[in-house]
């Protein structure tokens, strides 16, 4: 089947002539643009998810590369990380992947595995003079699918490093740590310093009120730290790391290195619990040690360049620190996870061997040198990682000097613990954590949770790795099937006035209707309904965006209504999401498009300052709104518990008691039970887009009819009901009903404050979907989840119109 | 002047005092968050961290906005460029296409009108994710990808399901003896529409003008998935290379944003005459 074949190669990366032609075409047009004369260099694109700070260093790289191979021309695309992976998939897809792709450890099992990165074990072989002995060998064995390398390593990140400040341990009178120390299950105050728990007891401080003023520890994250103890009791996550079958999280170990990193919080209260430590700024535990509220945290290298930007010498702010290792257990074993990054060379590119010299350069001495220097990452080639551009010596200037013993990112790499990677691993992670929130919230003890999260993600992953023989995906029937669908949509929307017969005026209506709605007809026709129609089919297919799709029928429903233990939970959540802020939402737009309607002083700035939350950008609006759900010192918490703390606005202080633990004001958004209230709340402050819509429809109510209605006698209220509501009415209604259409696609919030958390509290419909696209790679079964969304928002919006009585239309009355 | 009128504009003054009273307290409610965010706009990173976000810059000054504006990586002034440009390109395309559509909808009748707005508004029913791939694989077959066209021409057909609903909407309010009287005097649709309906609706396409605009200005997915030239790149798009993986800048995110929200309140502010009655403020008399 021709179309068959032609649909197909839409999904598949291949080398399709339409792509080397399109080349060609562009290289021919570049070449005509540049003169016949000039020889052509080489293009080659280069994906990374750089900020501005590593842009900057990466531009430099790419300047000496070019400079190195002048027939070369790089072409840096940079995307924001959040957005990589799913921009690498759209070109996948569309068979215009770059030619070199930055990669990270966590990822590059899911390219490999679809052929989509080129090995490159073939061009280090033909490499004069390389040797790849000299990356870091833990990092290199990471990176390798079935023995064959497809990433050049460029930094390896160990999050296995205390960092620690030295005022604090001199204040306390310890003698700094030098990595030889030990962790147990409990204080062991004769080994004194050399005791983990004990150095946390005595760098911990109260104030006479019993407050934890300075915590001896925190870190990154709280399970960060129970990995590492559990790690080192010779607890693993899963039974085979490239391909997992088993969740290991219900052992032994994990049960013992969980529940000590949760006595850290509640037992001991060495550590800040999350709740505390959402009470600063960026919720995150360098800000704890930056403002010396904690005395050590545990994060990976990578943070350097921002404790820095905090910490400059010779300002008022700054205090020695320094790093060490992540304390062994008492019998001497030592394992924290680590991450890491490189360059792979997609397998569709024209250029390999160029691509190769570019990974090369990028992810060896060049590259390394560039970013050692700005004290980004941690070079993977060992020989750099202990020269002087890594290790400070004394030609380094003043404020890159810190931190000083920067030697234990090499003493660290035996320690390393990479993360399992496979296609149904990050979901089933994320599912397991989501219930490990419980630990870290105080709600379940780190036994019962890690046995429930396990048995879940268990299950999920029994049901994931389902082995299916699935037969390709019937592009045939497929269309076919598609013609009829269009077909009886045409039928259906032309069938019921088949009978009508047109008078010459109505003729001449007619005509002239269709030439009004002429660009969007061709709009539906040529950019929606194909894309539209496409995902329907892979609703039916086992899809992952680089390879070609395989029929599963009607499984993958199946599968969503009866397999899938988050459907229901998500779905739930947006029901519940869209049942109180749509309602609420419309309320407020409505009374204050009524109040910003009369003619009060001022009413243009009011309408300004209202619509303002409008126009605040996505990023700047999650930062400020967690300013506002800290539970210390944010506004909502000082409205309801007063400055003092002791206030109870209209008896919510004592509504909200039960659901945080006592004396400690609601952590909004770290709740489980008040996040999606948040949510709700931060909702309404949008409310701005509703009133301008609404004024707008307020506006173009006739004056005259007012007039009339005053000339017949009507009071305000009269005059409300009689004229302004029914006027109102199709504004209203337009509201509702794209109001709730918007609110059952709601994922923003959720993605970028709460990340469905805590324990999937905020699991919108579409955030589950999300991951399932780009996360899971199974964009058939997240196609099967928007129909059936589709389908719950089409029956609600029906349901409107077919109860729409109340809308008056002045076009429709005689 | 008698007593009775003394009372009522008495009870008028106080309704009043009440309204402005509500406003404002809401108003501040609304601002608060913007107070953070200019405030953090002039900290210092050091102070961000150790002061309350509640506190006033001790030593504000213009330097992070100084930074935004001159990073070698986000050319500002380039990037304000393209943004203006797609925006009020996509802006117009939207007020031309979606006021076309939505008069027919809301004035005309054609057969299978009722039916094909059910299919108008399911455009907005299926999440984009699952057609976004479908979608850029089509861009790229009509050589789009890394142009600005996909983010501009799909407002010239027709503008979005959510604007020709909303236009629909107002067009339904406007008088039917209006369009009667002018059919008397022989007007063909077109100049009903282009006479009669568009002057009407100052604030309505005002409304759908402004949406359009901020929605386009604003737009991340679009720009990130469409434009690969840093040179092409958008305001919207810049902005996120402060917010990275494992650092997020929070003073120049702060400032960026102040920035790139300013033309937007100016859009709003110079656009308020438009929000309240147009041009035309009888037509039946």
């Amino acid at each position: 089947m021709k179309h068959g074949t032609s649909l197909n190669r839409v999904t598949y990366v291949a080398r399709s002539k339409v792509f080397r032609l399109t080349v060609i075409y562009l290289l021919f047009l570049l070449a005509a643009g540049h003169g016949v004369a000039a020889p052509n260099p080489i293009v080659l694109r280069l994906a990374s998810w750089e900020g501005d700070q590593a842009l900057s260093v990466q531009r430099k790289t790419i300047a000496e590369f070019e400079q190195r191979y002048p027939y070369i021309k790089v072409k840096l695309e940079n995307v924001d990380y959040g957005m990589y992976q799913q921009k690498m998939l759209a070109q996948y897809a569309a068979n215009v992947a770059p030619d070199v792709l930055m990669m990270g450890f966590e990822r590059f099992q899911q390219f490999a595995k679809r052929k989509a990165l080129l090995p490159l074990d073939g061009f280090i072989a033909k490499t004069p003079g390389f040797d790849i002995k000299q990356y870091y060998e833990p990092i290199v064995r990471a990176h390798r699918r079935k023995g064959r390398l497809y990433v050049l390593p460029r930094d390896i990140a160990p999050i296995g490093l205390i960092y620690y400040n030295k005022r604090l341990f001199d204040e306390a009178g310890i003698p700094y740590p030098d990595g030889s120390w030990t962790w147990d299950d409990k204080v062991r105050p004769e080994l004194r310093d050399k005791d983990f728990l004990w150095v946390m007891r005595q760098l911990t401080k109260k104030n006479q009120e019993g407050k934890t003023i300075q915590w001896g520890y925190s870190p990154g994250w709280p399970s960060l730290t129970a990995d590492c103890f559990s790690l080192s009791l010779g607890g693993r996550f899963t039974d085979d790391y490239e391909n997992p079958t088993k969740i290991l999280f219900d052992s032994p170990a994990m049960r013992r290195g969980y529940g000590l990193a949760a006595d850290l919080i509640f037992k001991y209260g060495f550590e800040p619990s999350p709740t505390e430590m959402s009470s600063v700024m960026q919720t995150n535990a360098t800000m704890l040690f930056v403002s010396q509220k904690v005395a050590m945290y545990q994060t990976g290298i990578w943070e350097v360049p921002n404790l820095r930007k905090f910490l400059k010498p010779g300002t008022k702010e700054f205090f020695d620190y320094d790093i060490t290792l992540f304390p062994a257990y008492k019998d001497g074993t030592r394992r924290f996870p680590t991450g890491g990054s490189g360059y792979s060379i997609a397998s569709s590119t024209q250029h390999p061997w160029e691509a190769w010299l570019l990974v090369q350069w990028l992810a060896g001495p060049q590259g390394m040198k560039n970013l050692a220097e700005s004290g980004l990452g941690q070079p993977a080639i060992r020989r750099i990682a202990l020269s002087d551009v890594w290790i400070p010596g004394p030609n380094t200037p003043v404020e890159m000097r810190y931190p000083a013993h920067r030697i234990v990112t090499d003493e660290a790499i035996p320690y390393v613990h990479f993360a399992p990677s496979g296609d149904a691993w990050p979901e089933v992670y994320g599912l397991l954590t989501s219930r490990l929130d419980t630990i870290w919230l105080g709600t379940k003890s780190a036994q019962q949770a890690l046995h429930e999260g396990t048995a879940e993600a268990q299950a999920r992953l029994d049901a994931l790795r389902k082995q299916e023989r699935l037969p390709p995906f019937a592009w045939g029937p497929a269309i076919l099937g598609g013609l009829l669908l269009a077909s009886g949509i045409l039928l259906w929307v032309y069938w019921p006035e088949r009978g009508v017969r047109y008078s010459n005026r109505e003729k001449r209506e007619n005509r002239s209707a269709y030439w009004f709605i002429a660009p969007w007809l061709i709009g539906i026709v040529v950019f929606t309904f194909g894309p539209m129609a496409l995902s329907f089919f892979m609703s039916m297919a086992d899809w992952d965006i680089i390879q070609p799709a395989r029929w599963r029928g009607a499984a993958n429903y199946a599968d969503a209504l009866t397999a899938d233990p988050r459907f229901w939970l998500s779905l739930r959540v947006t029901f519940v999401y869209t049942l109180v802020a749509v309602p609420l939402g419309l309320f407020g737009s409505l009374m204050l498009a009524l109040l910003l309607n009369a003619k009060v002083r001022g009413m243009a700035l009011f309408r300004a300052v209202y619509y303002l939350p409008s126009l605040a950008s996505v990023v700047a609006a999650s930062l400020i709104w967690r300013r506002i759900f800290q539970p210390e010192g944010g506004l909502l918490n000082t409205i309801i518990y007063g400055a003092n703390g002791k206030g109870d606005f209209l008896g919510l202080a004592s509504l909200l008691r039960p659901l945080s633990p006592a004396g400690q004001q609601i952590n909004w958004l770290g709740n489980e039970s008040t996040a999606l209230t948040g949510l709700i709340i931060m909702s309404l402050w949008g409310i701005g887009g509703g009133m301008v819509i609404l004024l707008a429809g307020l506006q173009n109510i006739p004056q005259e009819y007012y007039e009339a209605a005053v000339v017949d006698g009507a009071g305000a209220l009269k005059r409300f009901r009689a004229v302004t509501i029914p006027l109102l009415s199709p504004a209203l209604f337009f509201c509702l009903v794209t109001g709730v259409i918007g609110s059952f696609q709601v994922f923003t919030q959720s993605f970028v404050m709460t990340s469905g958390g805590p324990n999937d509290a905020t699991l919108f419909y579409m955030l589950h979907l999300y991951r399932q696209a780009f996360d899971g790679l199974r964009m058939g079964y997240a196609s099967a989840l928007a129909w059936v969304l589709f389908v719950i928002i089409l029956i609600f919006t029906l349901l409107q119109f077919r109860l729409s009585k109340w809308v008056y239309y002045e076009a429709d009355s005689k | 002047m008698n007593s009775l009128d003394r009372k009522a504009r008495t009870a008028k003054r106080t309704s009043h005092a009440i309204v402005w009273l509500v406003l404002v307290a809401g108003a501040v409610g609304m601002l608060v968050p913007f107070y953070i965010m200019l405030s953090t706009a002039y900290k210092t990173p050091a102070e961000i961290a150790t002061t309350s976000a509640w506190a006033w810059p001790k030593m504000a000054s213009w330097d992070n906005f100084r930074q935004v504006l001159d990073n070698p990586n986000v050319k500002f002034s380039l990037l304000f460029r393209n943004s203006a440009l797609i925006a009020t390109l996509s802006t117009i395309g939207t007020l031309i296409t979606s006021s076309l559509a939505a008069y027919a909808f809301a004035r005309l009748r054609f057969r299978g009108r009722d039916r094909l707005f059910i299919l108008l508004l399911s455009t907005m029913m299926l999440p984009g994710i699952v057609t976004m791939i479908p979608t850029y694989v089509l861009y790229k077959y009509l050589h789009w990808v890394d142009t600005f066209y996909p983010l501009i021409v799909p407002s010239w057909l027709g503008g979005g399901a959510f604007n020709i609903f909303m236009l629909r909407q107002f067009f339904a309010t406007i008088p039917r003896e209006l369009e009667e009287a002018a059919m008397l005097d022989g007007a063909s649709h077109s100049t009903i529409f282009w006479r009669l309906i568009m002057p009407l609706s100052g604030p309505a396409l005002a409304t759908v003008g402004l949406f359009s605009f901020i929605w386009s200005w604003r737009d991340f997915l679009g720009p990130l998935l469409y434009l690969n030239d840093p040179d092409k790149q958008t305001l919207e798009l810049g902005l996120r290379s402060y917010q990275t993986l494992n650092s997020e800048q929070w003073h120049l995110i702060m400032a960026g944003s102040v920035l790139v929200m300013l033309p937007l309140i100016l859009l709003f502010l110079l656009g308020q005459r438009y929000f309240v009655r147009g041009f035309v403020t009888s037509g039946l008399k």
